[in-house]
């Protein structure tokens, strides 16, 4: 087995009747792992699972070969910003890192060194002699994820870590997770903001019911759904030139022009075949402007496979 | 590796500090170890405002103690003012007897300087003398050993234990903060040891400043020539025992409130349960008694408590006299039971789950 995945092998945990997820096989490769999935679909359970803090019930997990529950080999390579709003109480934010990182057995010159580090990356610098108790939410949020990166660990678990912040910091929050993706790390985080996760994540994992729904880089999702045509929008100069050819095609099954003119909305069982046809019909002289997927997103994927259950926000 | 899990110890017991000595919650636990040092304080004031007052008595009106024992049982109330001139209090109290005659109850107060000594007349005929003195160091010794025994060890030590040891892990279960312990790479057993140490810090600086200060409250009251006896004979040895034995009341119960705390979302029934077995330990058969902390702890004390004399025959006819550990027996014996005990907790810690939700 590789070293540097994450791995669920038939995962099931019950909190007595009542199921937190199951049957969960994954491996997850390192990169942006973006859990998604409404309230009580099993992303907190699954990242607790992932960091030991419960057990699963059934079935085996591995993190980049490590068992979960062996919490002092975990947390050498794992960090973790819970969703737990809660801290010890009357500690500042230097405090909180520095005791928090003394725990893991570091010198106090190298605890002050990675406290004042890992604060300035947050951007809490200003704050980090305040108390977390007067911390915003969004502060908070960010000293949590101070927290979860101070030891700098291969795999960083975050819950709906995007929460609360301003866009100027949720930008460099995202910008961090691709740094820290960029050297082979894990980065596993959880959301429901769908528009976020499209534009950070490497794979996702949709989750509903406590179940895996789909997992993978989301074009492939997409394209897993069958029974749910390709939407594909062109930009072009004869889109009712474009219409009707497409039409002729047998996976196509819907040509709907756009209300302006400027192109055509298709609706196609083989995307494949027709991007093929594009490209003959643009060596033909139609003049194709830009072709873009409209459905290919998380939203979408998610509308299709969990359309009938809780809809998260967008 | 050793190292690495001192270090954490400390950092878990540094963490713990403010919650174990410095909670707002925690301010009870300071009032019961508190409370005995304030009594014995009041009634030291109390005793040596006493014998000033009988000091002072003595020197305004001095009798030789030859005189006082002059006065015997019979004489009437003019004989002994005769002998003892004027009483500086008396008190006179009327009561109508079976065939209607009517009765007179009167109290003499005299002193020799230290002794309050109280002659009671029944109609004018000295009926019986009564002397007392204010304290004296045998009588507080008894007094000490009783209340440090049946208050001290039994409800404050016991319920201070309960307030620290059970909120290391439960109070953090309940404000959601212990899962920060469970993303650090420090083993449960570790983390546990933190916190036992943490909360047995606290207690036992707490109860044994508590101990002392209730000795020196204690023996305040007497001068120094007896004070300094005392404590160059068995005063030392004893004070260091009570000190001791503190300690080790910390140690024991605080092991059993730390696995509690661990093993129960609501500790109220289980802290009654041990209440109940270490209170009923008087009654328990010797085999049973052995198997209580109390027993241990008392067999260590260096003075026995005295017995209840108002107790009534029935009651004192349940308890069961069984011969106290020896002191290597007690001490060894609940080293052990703590071992056990927080073996048991370590276990129970390395299977603890973050589940905020149900609690």
């Amino acid at each position: 087995m590789k070293n540097d995945l994450i791995t669920f092998d038939n995962v099931s945990r019950f909190y007595g009747e009542v199921l937190g997820v199951n049957r969960v096989t994954l491996s997850l490769p390192p990169g942006i792992t973006s859990l998604v999935g409404p309230n009580g679909a099993g992303k907190t359970t699954l990242m607790n699972l992932v960091a030991g803090l419960i057990r699963p019930t059934r079935g085996r997990i591995r993190v980049l070969g490590q068992c979960p529950t062996q919490s002092h080999k975990l947390f050498g390579l794992v960090g973790y910003a819970t969703q737990f709003d809660a801290f010890p109480k009357g500690l500042s934010g230097f405090q909180f890192i520095y005791s928090f990182l003394r725990l893991f057995g570091y010198s106090n010159a190298e605890c002050k060194r990675l406290a004042n580090q890992v604060i300035e990356q947050v951007g809490l610098s200003d704050a980090a002699g305040r108390k977390v108790a007067g911390y915003s939410k969004g502060m908070r949020q960010r000293i949590r994820l101070a927290q979860a990166l101070a030891h700098d660990p291969r795999v960083l678990i975050l819950d709906e870590p995007l929460n609360g912040l301003d866009p100027l910091v949720r930008a460099e929050t995202i910008n961090l997770f691709r740094r820290y993706t960029s050297e082979g790390r894990h980065v596993l985080v959880s959301s429901h903001v769908l528009h976020e996760v499209d534009m950070i994540s490497d794979q996702v994992v949709l989750m509903s019911g406590g179940y895996v729904v789909a997992e993978g880089q989301i074009q492939s999702v997409r394209s897993e759904i069958q029974e749910r045509p390709v939407k594909i929008l062109i930009h072009c100069k004869q889109p009712s030139i474009l219409a009707s050819k497409a039409f002729e095609q047998d996976h196509v099954v819907e040509a709907q022009l756009l209300s302006e003119g400027s192109g055509v909305l298709i609706k196609t069982r083989d995307a494949d075949r027709f991007y093929r046809l594009l490209n003959h019909l643009a060596l033909n002289g139609i003049d194709i402007e830009g072709v873009t997927p409209a459905d290919d997103d998380v939203n979408s994927v998610y509308d299709y496979l969990i359309g009938n259950e809780e809809k998260v926000s967008s | 590796m050793m190292k690495l899990w001192c270090r954490q110890i400390v950092s878990v017991v540094r963490l713990e500090m403010k919650k174990t000595f410095f909670s707002k919650r925690g301010l009870w636990v300071y009032l019961l170890a508190s409370a005995p040092v304030v009594l014995y304080m009041v009634h030291s004031v109390h005793v040596t405002r006493e014998r000033r007052h009988l000091a002072q008595l003595a020197t305004e009106h001095p009798i030789s103690q030859a005189v006082f024992n002059d006065i015997k049982t019979g004489l009437s109330r003019d004989q002994v003012v005769e002998k003892l001139g004027e009483p500086y209090c008396q008190r006179t109290r009327y009561y109508h007897g079976g065939n209607g005659e009517k009765h007179s109850f009167v109290l003499y107060k005299y002193t020799d300087g230290k002794n309050d000594i109280t002659y009671h007349f029944e109609d004018d005929e000295l009926a019986w003398i009564h002397r007392r003195n204010p304290d004296t160091l045998p009588e507080s010794q008894l007094i000490f050993a009783t209340s440090f025994q049946f208050y001290f060890l039994r409800l404050a030590v016991f319920f201070g234990c309960v307030g620290i040891f059970i909120n290391l892990f439960r109070g953090e279960m309940l404000n959601k903060s212990l899962h920060f312990y469970m993303l650090t790479p420090m083993r449960r057993e570790v983390l546990l040891a933190g916190k036992y140490f943490a909360g047995l810090l606290a207690t036992v600086v707490i109860f044994t400043s508590s101990t002392a200060l209730q000795w020196w409250a204690m023996l305040w009251q007497f001068e120094r020539g007896v004070i300094v006896d005392f404590l160059t004979g068995p005063g030392w040895t004893q004070f260091g025992a009570y000190l001791g034995v503190t300690a080790l009341a910390c140690v024991g119960y605080g092991s059993i409130f730390l696995a509690v705390g661990l093993l129960f979302r609501n500790p109220i029934i289980p802290t009654a349960v041990v209440l109940l077995l270490e209170s009923a330990n008087p009654f328990l058969p010797p085999l049973l008694k052995k198997t209580s902390m109390i027993y241990y702890l008392q067999s260590i004390c260096p003075v026995t408590a005295a017995p209840d004399k108002n107790m009534p025959p029935l009651i004192n006819l349940l308890i069961s006299p069984t011969e106290p550990a020896t002191t290597l027996t007690a001490v060894t014996c609940i080293v052990l039971l703590t071992f056990l005990v927080l073996a048991l907790a370590s276990r129970l810690a390395q299977k603890l789950e973050i589940n905020y939700s149900t609690e």
